[in-house]
């Protein structure tokens, strides 16, 4: 197998990884399956810290909420230039500019038009 | 938690989109797969729940900061390294002397192993044999029934008279005798 096709399946794998780990600290796994997960920490010295870390939160439910907190404002920290630099496309686009100027200009005749009649009546 | 349109995409990919443009949001996806693992790492060194999660907002931060100054190759190792750094600083901080760890050398390439024949391999394999009953009796007994036997941490805990603790602390520690009776072998 190819270090690259290595590379790629064990970041397919990433987000199983840590859903089989959640299901590890709530002791969801089956034996064999627990064993294959204390295999990797055996190996990997980052996991093996990082669950016995983990065991240590009293409420293994709120972990996910926690990791999603955390997702969220990573998200926020490295998304918000390119959100500016979006803005910024939008006002740049000349069809935008024609849209609102033709709805500006229906509106306007639309109330000339209603104002002449109810005058008319 | 998931990016999940990008998780074909491998870590040494991620790092390179970021380095082509130095655009922060590949940063992110990357940070993002590790962020279970960082916060159990925090958690372990720093034992309070308020304190992990801070420590790894800081990691975030401080990863990409040090990403924009220099190369990383091996990003697992190193962002390890800035996280267990990050939090023996805090503990330093609070009166406890660890040792730092220079985290430009870990963000160097590991030397590559060996390639080895069948024939050495089968020599090795002869030696581990060796090594193995060199062990003291729970190293040697939570090993084999670990490796060999497959059996999991609760399995070996059942069925012999250790603790849970006791029973990965003795896979340990005789994985880690076994590498120094191999390297003297």
């Amino acid at each position: 197998m190819s270090d690259d096709l290595k590379n790629i399946l064990s970041n397919l794998n990433k987000d199983i990884e840590q859903e089989k780990l959640l299901d590890y600290l709530n002791k969801k796994l089956s034996a064999a399956e627990a064993h294959e997960v204390e295999k990797q920490m055996a190996d990997d010295e980052f996991m093996n810290d990082a669950v016995e870390g983990l065991e240590h939160f009293k409420n293994k439910k709120d972990l996910s909420l926690l990791i999603e907190q955390l997702n969220s404002d990573l998200k926020k920290q490295t998304e918000k230039k390119k959100k500016k630099k979006e803005k910024r496309k939008l006002k740049d686009q000349p069809w935008f500019y024609i849209t609102l100027i033709t709805l500006l200009l229906l509106v306007i005749i639309g109330f000339v038009l209603i104002k002449k009649h109810l005058e008319n009546s | 938690m998931k990016n999940s349109k990008y998780q074909h995409i491998s870590d040494t990919e991620l790092l390179n989109r970021f380095y082509a443009k130095h655009d922060n949001e590949w940063l992110g996806i990357l940070l993002e797969r590790y962020t279970m693992l960082l916060l159990g790492v925090s958690m372990k060194y720093l034992k309070n729940e308020e304190e992990a999660k801070d420590a790894v907002q800081q990691v975030f931060l401080k990863a990409i900061n040090e990403l924009h100054k220099y190369k990383v190759e091996y990003f697992k190792s190193w962002i390890y390294m800035i996280a267990k750094n990050h939090c023996l600083m805090k503990l330093r901080d609070k009166g406890k002397h660890p040792v730092e760890i220079n985290e430009r050398v870990m963000s160097a390439p590991a030397e590559p192993e060996e390639k080895n024949s069948v024939l050495e391999k089968e020599k090795k394999l002869d030696d581990l044999a060796m090594a193995l009953l060199q062990l003291n009796r729970e190293q040697q007994l939570c090993v084999t029934l670990f490796y060999l036997e497959k059996k999991s941490y609760q399995e070996i805990a059942d069925q012999t008279t250790f603790e849970l603790m006791q029973v990965k602390s003795h896979i340990q520690n005789g994985k880690r005798n076994l590498k120094i009776i191999m390297e003297r072998i």
